[in-house]
């Protein structure tokens, strides 16, 4: 049975949320603090597939456990809920390494939507183990876009990108360079696909929030460059001298694969 | 991050501040060892001086002030977005679970008291910033008249108790008064039963898991009465006496933290006992050794 951890202080909410997961058939624990749910993640990392994540809580908080979890190399999907929503919020909760994020009151019917599709996702990397490892073997030959080879284990078309000798697999959140293996958070990916696919094209960072994290703006806000800057470290050599993720002054930024 | 930047902000303006003074206050010996023989001028410069080293202090207080003030003010608006979203998700939480799910009678009686508790703390959380609203502008209208504490106090312990789903033995009530007649107060019977219930709300708050709460009602002296409200729970440390009257004032801290509110609850106490020409005031055994709360109030003779 799949288990989900709900880590949520207001015992009213806890329980409705206890009620709704378990009635679509998961296993549900519920914890009403931050460092006890933190100790549970990490001493049974495999317990859980799914964690919902309340960011006012007592003692640490929500981005506190977040960002604790993805620095231990927990990767356990995470589904943020708070009660603020602003864009500045929703940003701080990707970057400690939320994976969703939902802001209260929710719609019920959206936040299992979510959950499903976090925990589904999450499934993908393991039925992809040995295809990971072709992609592997190609990077090391430092292949260019689109010629991997064709192996007779692969069932779906795999969401791969090559570029600069290092390939990143949007179906396992993973990233090759060189002998590294780097794993991305769900927002890193999408970020990440979003400037490859607009390749050699110059992006705004209002585009940005509206087009990967769905956030409407009216100021010019530089929330994104954290992520620019954790991007950078994954796959330039030198971060401080960008070679393929480049800063395109007052307007955002440029995404050169083959530069 | 951003109540690091907030505390950055402060240490440069006091730095920035001092280095002033300091400026300021060598300039004024330079003055004085240069116009030590003509003195009209040196009492002059002096003066100056010093008006300018004050002018300079008041002027970086003041700064600093403001920038703990809109800190509060931030944490403010945080703690009420939270208190009125919270309950507001959870009855939307509830309603699509009826709406779409089969639930069983006695789960869904259960969904409809958790609605219930969920709508009285979204009413209390409203109540409290209005009211806190109300006591800050001056014009009010005055509803006052002769009031029976001890009737006023039975009534909040009732309330809080149902609140809070608490025992009968949890409040202990000794009202010294007797005869309803020696507890008169002449005032708004609304807002003193407001901040009587905001003392017994915190006294049950702020208990540890075994909650106990002393009330007691005495003749303090001719002239008053005093309302006693004292809890064993987490207590108080003695520098945030005073500060925790404030508006918006939570005192930091772990243990605080744990506990959810506005801020509003004991400014809303102290402008009320104010307006009745009373007075309130904290006294706790440190942290972890529980606090009391003493109202006094002037009494009325019966006519």
């Amino acid at each position: 049975m799949t288990s989900v951890l709900v880590v949520e202080d207001e015992s009213h909410l806890a329980e409705g949320l206890r009620f709704n997961l378990e009635a679509e058939g998961y296993q549900v624990d519920v914890i009403g603090d931050g460092d006890t749910a933190l100790e549970m993640l990490l001493t049974d990392r495999e317990k859980f597939s799914a964690v919902v994540l309340d960011v006012m809580l007592p003692g640490i908080d929500g981005f506190e456990v977040a960002t604790r979890l993805r620095h231990e190399g927990q990767f356990v999907p995470i589904l943020m809920l708070t009660a603020r929503g602003r864009p500045e919020d929703v940003l701080n909760g990707f970057e400690a390494g939320a994976d969703d994020y939902l802001s209260k009151p929710f719609e019920l019917a959206i936040l299992v939507a979510r959950l499903n599709g976090l925990i589904r996702r999450s499934r993908w990397p393991q039925r992809n183990s040995i295809i990971n490892k072709d992609i592997e073997t190609v990077n090391e030959s430092s292949g260019v876009a689109g010629s991997l080879p064709t192996s007779g284990v692969q069932e779906y078309s795999r969401d791969v990108f090559v570029f600069d000798g290092k390939t990143i697999d949007f179906g396992s959140l993973e990233l090759f360079a060189g002998d590294r293996i780097i794993r991305l958070t769900l927002m890193e990916t999408e970020l990440l696909r979003y400037l490859i696919a607009r390749s050699g094209l110059v992006v705004s960072r209002k585009s940005i929030l509206e087009e990967v994290w769905n956030l409407r703006v009216d100021t010019d806000t530089r929330a994104i460059d954290n992520f620019i800057v954790r991007l950078r470290r994954y796959i330039e050599d030198d971060p401080a001298k960008p070679r393929l993720l480049l800063t395109v002054r007052g307007v955002g930024y440029r995404f050169v694969p083959n530069p | 991050m951003r109540v690091s930047g907030r505390g950055k902000s402060i240490a440069f303006f006091i730095v920035f501040g001092s280095c002033l003074v300091a400026l300021a206050i060598a300039l004024n010996i330079g003055w004085i060892v240069l116009n030590v023989r003509e003195v009209a001028l040196l009492v002059l410069g002096v003066t100056f001086f010093l008006a300018i080293i004050a002018g300079l202090v008041l002027n970086t207080t003041f700064l600093v002030r403001e920038i703990r003030r809109n800190e509060q003010h931030d944490a403010f608006i945080n703690s009420v977005t939270h208190e009125l979203k919270t309950p507001i998700a959870s009855i939307r939480l509830y309603l699509e679970t009826l709406q779409s799910r089969n639930v069983d009678d006695k789960k869904r009686r259960e969904f409809y008291d958790i609605m219930l508790a969920d709508s009285d703390r979204l009413l209390h959380t409203i109540e409290q910033v209005l009211r806190a609203g109300q006591l800050g502008t001056r014009r009010t209208r005055e509803h006052k008249a002769n009031v029976d504490l001890s009737k006023i106090v039975a009534e909040c312990v009732e309330l809080t108790r149902t609140r809070y789903n608490l025992e009968e033995g949890v409040f202990q009530v000794n009202d010294q008064c007797g005869k309803s007649e020696d507890a008169l107060v002449f005032g708004d019977s609304e807002e003193l039963r407001a901040a009587i219930i905001n003392l017994m709300d915190n006294a049950v708050k702020y208990s540890a898991s075994e909650k106990r709460v002393d009330v007691s009602i005495k003749r303090q002296d001719e002239k008053n009465i005093a309302l006693q409200v004292r809890d064993y729970g987490i207590g108080i440390p003695g520098d945030q006496l005073k500060r925790i009257f404030k508006r918006f004032y939570r005192a930091p801290g772990k243990l605080v933290g744990r506990v959810k509110g506005t801020g509003l609850g004991l400014f809303i106490v102290r402008s009320i006992v104010k307006k009745h020409n009373g007075r309130v005031f904290a006294e706790s055994g440190g942290e972890g050794h529980g606090s009391t709360f003493t109202m006094l109030l002037p009494r009325v003779e019966k006519s």
